[in-house]
């Protein structure tokens, strides 16, 4: 009786719960392609009830508890693979320290969805429109990607191969993202606008990272990433260069916001999407050098 | 390939024999007789298969049975004690919150997942925890103040 007048049922598959890490990665090596693995489950489960995705094995990876994990040292913040984007966005430390993936975290989805979707599988989906990629590219994140014959730390920047393509090989799984503090001096800002649809699709997504000389006079160095703008997330690098060394002034804000426009590929609504592209750069530079410009006054 | 799996349903074990597709909305339907779960888009954008695990708010259309063993599961059946409705239910009914209904028994849970954590919330907060369950015939309003008149009366109830 089951599936029965259902308008959407999964397609079957065959469904392993490893117990260690190293039995995932012996089945994910003797499945190879035919395998996805299973974390959260709200972009997979979805593909495979559009017919997008028909694996005919999937790893369920929720019991490997040591994954679940969001740790602090003072240097690096590591999230590891099973962190909901709800535990991130609520985390004391990555509100306090890394407020722009917080906001990002939230941006995602709806509530349901934050409570059953991770952070690393949002990365690891490699959508165009993936929300919390931008923040993690400006802030300089790697994934650390585990087999059975080691690791590799994976900058984020040379993560995607295209759309919801990674680098990573059969055999690999993202265990977790590693995320650098931000430099002394600096601020950043996730902007978006949406699409208008049931859970409003980021239409265009921007991440800031701007540092402050010690005077807080110049713009010392600045990161822009944007996503849902080309086939993946990426770094705006020349509007970037253009604040290197620059007091930040209107004109050269429309400049910088101008030239990451250009730097974009959207496929569909082009035009609006580089409009948005430079009104979100200005807006989201503007916000961020503000708060700097703030922290001095009150230092 | 079936297997037998055991599930905690508002408060009750209840062991089942699922495939590893079958999801906890299908479980809770058409084994356990739970339909206060609604299928609506099945794709997890509509909220109103919304059940609580663990507390939180999920969606049941993408949680597989299987995964779901181990956790506490509240469904809407389980919120009236009796014949007394959860001050939510009250609250949804004193105000005129439910039109056609699809939507509550989802919307509800989540409101409870947030008074349960947040006893005091503003509308702002309550408008961003029912922002996952969709009401398509538009009765926010109503359902933003039969939240927060739950809120109240919980607190007044305490005094």
């Amino acid at each position: 009786m089951e599936g029965l007048g259902y308008l959407l049922a999964l397609p079957r598959f065959e469904y392993f719960s490893p117990k260690t890490l190293e039995e995932a990665w012996s089945l994910l090596e003797r499945y190879g392609r035919e395998a996805e693995l299973l974390a959260g489950g709200t972009d997979l489960l979805v593909a495979m009830k559009k017919g997008k995705k028909s694996p005919r094995y999937l790893i369920g990876i929720k019991s490997l508890s040591e994954l679940d994990f969001i740790e602090y040292d003072g240097e690096l913040l590591r999230i590891g693979a099973l962190a909901t984007l709800q535990s991130v966005a609520d985390a004391s430390v990555v509100q306090e320290r890394f407020g722009l993936l917080a906001t990002a975290c939230r941006k995602v989805g709806t509530p349901q969805v934050r409570n059953m979707g991770t952070l690393v599988g949002n990365i690891c989906n490699a959508g165009p429109s993936q929300d919390t990629v931008p923040s993690l590219l400006v802030l300089g994140a790697k994934v650390k990607a585990v087999s059975s014959k080691g690791y590799r730390l994976i900058p984020l920047e040379s993560f995607f191969r295209g759309p919801f393509e990674t680098v990573l090989e059969d055999g690999e799984m993202v265990t977790e993202v590693q995320i650098p503090t931000p430099p002394p001096h600096s601020a950043g800002r996730y902007r978006w606008m949406t699409k208008r649809t049931t859970v409003d699709e980021t239409l265009v997504g921007v991440a800031v990272l701007v540092v402050a000389d010690p005077t807080y006079e110049r713009c010392e160095d600045a990161r822009i990433a944007l996503c849902s703008v080309a086939p993946t997330p990426f770094r705006a690098k020349r509007a970037e260069a253009l604040l290197r060394g620059k007091g930040i002034d209107e004109g050269l804000l429309e400049e910088v916001g101008r030239t990451a426009a250009e730097e974009t590929r959207p496929r569909g609504r082009a035009e609006y999407r580089k409009l948005l592209t430079s009104l979100l750069v200005r807006k989201a530079l503007t916000e961020a050098w503000k708060s700097l410009k703030g922290q001095e006054v009150v230092s | 390939m079936k297997r037998l799996i055991s599930l905690t349903v508002n408060g009750e074990t209840h062991e089942v024999v699922v495939e590893p597709r079958t999801t906890l909305l299908e479980v809770l339907r058409d084994s356990l007789g739970l339909t206060g779960a609604k299928e609506g888009c099945s794709l997890g954008n509509c909220g109103a298969c919304t059940v609580l695990l663990d507390g939180r708010p999920v969606l049941s259309c993408l949680l597989l049975a299987v995964e779901a063993q181990g956790k506490e599961i509240v469904t809407i059946e389980g919120l009236a004690e009796g014949s007394k409705l959860h001050p939510l239910q009250e609250a949804f009914v004193e105000h005129g919150a439910v039109q056609c209904g699809f939507c509550i028994p989802g919307m509800i849970l989540s409101a409870k997942a947030l008074l349960d954590e947040n006893p005091h919330p503003t509308e702002e907060e309550v408008k961003e925890a029912i922002s996952g369950n969709l009401c398509r015939c538009t009765g926010y309003s109503n359902a933003v103040r039969a939240i927060l008149a739950a809120a109240k009366a919980k607190e007044e109830g305490k005094r």
